[in-house]
């Protein structure tokens, strides 16, 4: 079975139609994707900016991130449900769509360089936490991140045009 | 609202919004920054409303995180008022016509005047924690921003 014809198949099922052909859920579903992003990412960004030295620099690094994390989590959470949701119901369109594909790949890309932040640098924060200005490699994973989101969001929304 | 008929007429007609109309990719690039600046906008107020209902930064003062998310909140608006004018040039008469739009433009501006007459003032003298009023008003401003947010995007769907 093909990747093809396993999207056709999942956009076929009984939910993928509903939520496809549905006046409500599908606009709540987006709706919702699309305001979750000032808690995933808009949070997010406050500890990007703490990396790279430009808020809140007198308070120690661990405490801007630490404090932070548990509520852009729950953002993510939000954005990976409501996101498979809109996959599932136009599965086949999104296959096809270079834009949702370049989203995945940078979704991918995202994760490991948070994986190699937190595996890496911040390993050795108690060094660096009260940094005004963070340590190059710290720096280069906070702006490596709001980069990359930056291109995750306008994949998100410009593979909706072509739809 | 006919009597505002022949200003959304002449915004529709503006050569900024033909040129925008005129273009395949001028108006999905200015949505995204408009997206960009719903991030950092929204982002920087759920931040600054987490502190106020003492779920984050309980070290720092709550005057001090809204004075460290101010510029960011302001240049979020910023940029999101300039993306959404030349988005509402582009198609004014259909916004014209557009429920949505309209419920759009009341809580945009009752959410402007909350910020800018009560809710920063408010943020500005609150100390460890904030007070139950202080509670209220940050619960509004969320409530203001996030309905300008969602009417937002009824736009497109509901007309």
């Amino acid at each position: 079975m093909s990747i093809l014809s396993m999207c056709q198949w999942l956009q076929d099922t009984d939910i993928g139609t509903s939520i496809r052909e549905s006046i409500w859920v599908f606009p709540i579903i987006e709706g919702t994707h699309v305001l979750a992003l000032s808690i995933s990412v808009g949070l997010l960004m406050v500890s990007d900016l703490r990396l790279m030295g430009y808020i809140m620099k007198r308070r120690p690094v661990s405490e801007v991130y630490e404090q932070i994390k548990p509520w852009m989590f729950t953002g993510f959470a939000i954005m990976t449900i409501t996101g498979i949701f809109l996959f599932w119901c136009q599965a086949v369109k999104a296959y096809n769509s270079i834009f949702f594909k370049t989203k995945i790949v940078l979704l991918v890309v995202a994760a490991l360089n948070a994986i190699a932040f937190e595996r890496g640098i911040y390993r050795k924060v108690g060094q660096w936490d009260n940094a005004l200005v963070p340590p190059t490699e710290a720096r280069v994973a906070g702006w490596a991140s709001l980069i990359l989101w930056a291109a995750i969001i306008t994949c998100g929304r410009t593979m909706a045009y072509t739809f | 609202m006919s009597a505002l008929t022949p200003f959304f007429q002449w915004c529709d007609d503006t050569i900024i919004s033909q040129a925008i109309r005129n273009s395949r990719v001028a108006f999905p690039i200015i949505e995204n920054f408009h997206l960009f600046a719903l991030t950092v906008l929204l982002g920087s107020l759920v931040v600054l409303c987490l502190r106020q209902f003492g779920l984050i930064y309980k070290a720092q003062p709550i005057s001090e995180v809204a004075r460290a998310l101010r510029p960011w909140n302001l240049w979020g608006l910023a940029v999101m008022l300039v993306s959404g004018i030349l988005l509402f040039l582009s198609e004014a008469m259909k916004c014209f016509g557009n429920t949505s739009f309209r419920v759009k433009m009341l809580f945009l501006f009752a959410a402007l005047l909350f910020q800018f007459t009560v809710y920063s003032r408010i943020v500005k003298n609150e100390g460890a924690s904030a007070p139950v009023g202080g509670k209220i008003a940050a619960g509004v401003a969320l409530c203001l921003w996030f309905g300008v947010g969602l009417a937002g995007r009824a736009i497109g769907f509901l007309g």
